[in-house]
């Protein structure tokens, strides 16, 4: 019945003591508050009156009625974009180089990582620092000296440029944590099957596609839903150096219910959009193990 | 399994070359490349840290009108002077600390004992319980913002260590509680059957057996919990107001003057205050901390 069970005489009330306490905590921080924004996702309430019920209204407001969330919605998914591209895929092309490499690996995988340990308040004053155009920045600078001076612009105010300004940070931030995991997974790779590849004549590209990838895939399939579901997180950065502006350019669904629950305090509508951002990440993760197993088992 | 030839699919992106050259010679060419590639991936991720630290060694004149990239004219600590005159930097430090202690003790103690309950003890409703915990790694922190905003305004929590405590330390608890059962796995049976024969309950299996064997573990769940609550910057933001109680990331804030106005070096040399001390134990012990991070993924 219970094959998990290891030791024989314990009482139902040890379960209970070890049990409760993370489940209470756990409760009360994560799963509380989930069912708390789906109950609340249908009352009108500034926090101070009393609370109205509205039944569906929120949800109509939402798909129908307002462009602000659509508009944050599209931006969010852009973001969640650049951040795969630039975690997932510098992550496994780092990765792949560091194998290649015969000394400095150790060194290399402590230098990669170190913008991960760095606060994203720090991290959004830096990049405010290598956008700017007067004092020139580091960008700016740069793509004047490369002969690109044409590009140059203040990157953090220009409505075609904010958002990719906003999610390169995030990118930047965890690449290193996801090179990490994926170089783990690769040098897990038996040399045996490299060798005997390498014998048969097959390219790097070959022995990448054909052996190394498909050997990783699983670890490939944790750090990609890792990635989404940190990137469909994503707030501090955009918040902290455009507050969703100009406009509505790099505003998220996290920073535009942010706004709309301590800045508008809507917190019933703020609680719909909540709701929205929660199956919105079910769904990610629901078609990534979709989609990747699938493409595992063809 | 024997290995075939890679079956003659067309996705030949590497443009075909003499076969004979390519084992001699291409792998030098390819190294070499390779270096070039990571050495500028490295420069990307690390020169940007590298400008800051020099930035706030820059004098307030030399940072506005010079060149971004060159060397400071002359070096000075005017500006961690300042730094230290703005904010209450000390003050910050502390309080990270507090927040990050209490929030690690509950995630260590706390993900070990459900480990235990479900992996060791075992009851009939353990795989749901597994399944609730992996809703709090998929579901965005912001969620539980507005529902925790109303509840500590309820019982007077707003303001505390607590308010920050509380979701940082739950958030966390998945984690920890899957990177805890992958360890128990591998305690043997007879390990815990030879105690019980002694007649030792479940609670003193749990001190003497369970708790010491998993040092490791729990330095693996401090050490990768550690980055992401000593940087927290949402639930602070969110659920503290007072001076007193602000951690790193909001005190860095302080440093935004009225008009938005920034005195960027010395808000630059308080950044570099403020990194130090999560530097430190990153270099001390990067070794763990890197096996941590690879081990929080693959396992959890």
């Amino acid at each position: 019945m219970q094959p998990n069970r290891m030791l024989p005489n314990r009482s139902r009330t040890s379960v209970l003591v070890f049990l409760l306490p993370p489940l209470l905590l756990y409760g009360a921080a994560v799963l509380f508050p989930i069912l708390q924004s789906l109950f609340l996702s249908f009352f009108s309430w500034n926090g101070i009156s009393d609370m109205e019920f509205v039944g569906l209204d929120n949800y109509v407001r939402m798909f129908v009625a307002d462009d602000i969330f659509w508009r944050a919605f599209l931006n969010a998914l852009l973001y969640l974009a650049i951040c795969l591209v630039l975690q997932l895929g510098g992550a496994l092309l780092v990765a792949s180089l560091l194998t290649s490499l015969r000394r400095g690996r150790e060194l290399i995988k402590t230098l990669y990582l170190l913008p991960a340990i760095i606060s994203t308040v720090a991290i959004a004053f830096l990049f405010v620092r290598i956008y700017s155009i007067d004092p020139v920045g580091l960008l700016n600078q740069l793509l004047h000296w490369i002969g690109l001076g044409s590009l140059e612009r203040p990157w953090l105010s220009d409505v075609n440029t904010v958002l990719a300004a906003v999610s390169a940070p995030e990118g930047w931030r965890f690449t290193g944590l996801y090179m990490l995991i994926i170089y783990a997974a690769l040098i897990a790779v038996p040399k045996e099957l490299e060798e005997a590849a390498v014998l048969d004549g097959a390219s790097r590209w070959t022995l990448f596609t054909k052996i190394r990838f498909p050997y990783i895939r699983p670890v490939w399939i944790t750090t990609t839903i890792m990635a989404t579901t940190y990137g469909l997180r994503g707030f501090d950065i955009p918040y902290l150096m455009t507050n969703g502006g100009p406009g509505q350019s790099s505003e998220l669904l996290t920073t535009y219910m942010y706004k709309t629950a301590f800045t508008s305090t809507d917190f019933g509508y703020a609680s719909t959009i909540s709701v929205f951002i929660v199956v919105e990440c079910l769904v990610a993760v629901g078609l990534i193990l979709f989609l990747l197993k699938r493409k595992a088992e063809s | 399994m024997t290995i075939q030839a890679p079956p003659a699919s067309p996705p030949a992106v590497v443009p075909p070359r003499p076969a004979v050259s390519r084992r001699r010679r291409k792998p030098n060419l390819f190294r070499t490349l390779s270096r070039v590639l990571i050495m500028l991936i490295v420069i990307v991720q690390v020169y940007p840290l590298a400008w800051l630290f020099l930035t706030s060694l820059r004098t307030e004149h030399d940072f506005a009108t010079g060149d971004p990239f060159a060397l400071p004219s002359s070096l000075t600590w005017e500006n961690y002077a300042r730094a230290f005159e703005t904010g209450d930097l000390g003050r910050n430090i502390l309080n990270s600390f507090i927040v990050t202690m209490g929030a690690n003790i509950l995630i260590v103690l706390f993900g070990m004992m459900a480990a235990y309950a479900i992996q060791v003890l075992g009851f009939r409703l353990s795989k749901l319980v597994r399944g609730l915990f992996l809703i709090g790694i998929i579901v965005p922190v912001q969620i539980a913002l507005v529902p925790l905003f109303i509840d500590y305004s309820a019982v007077n929590l707003l303001d505390t260590y607590q308010s920050m405590i509380i979701p940082l330390a739950g958030f966390s608890l998945p984690m920890s509680v899957y990177l805890f059962s992958s360890f128990f796995e591998y305690i043997p049976r007879e390990t815990y059957e030879a105690a019980s024969l002694d007649g030792a309950g479940p609670y003193r299996i749990f001190g003497l057996i369970t708790l010491p064997l998993s040092l490791n573990t729990v330095v693996t769940v401090v050490l990768v919990n550690s980055i992401f609550i000593w940087n927290d910057f949402i639930f602070a933001n969110t659920f503290v107001l007072s001076e007193d109680l602000k951690t790193i990331p909001l005190g860095l804030q302080n440093y935004i003057g009225a008009m938005g106005k920034v005195d960027w070096t010395a808000t630059f040399a308080a950044v570099c205050v403020t990194i130090t001390p999560l530097l430190l134990v990153f270099l001390v012990l990067n070794k763990a901390m890197i096996q941590g991070l690879e081990s929080g993924a693959t396992k959890g």
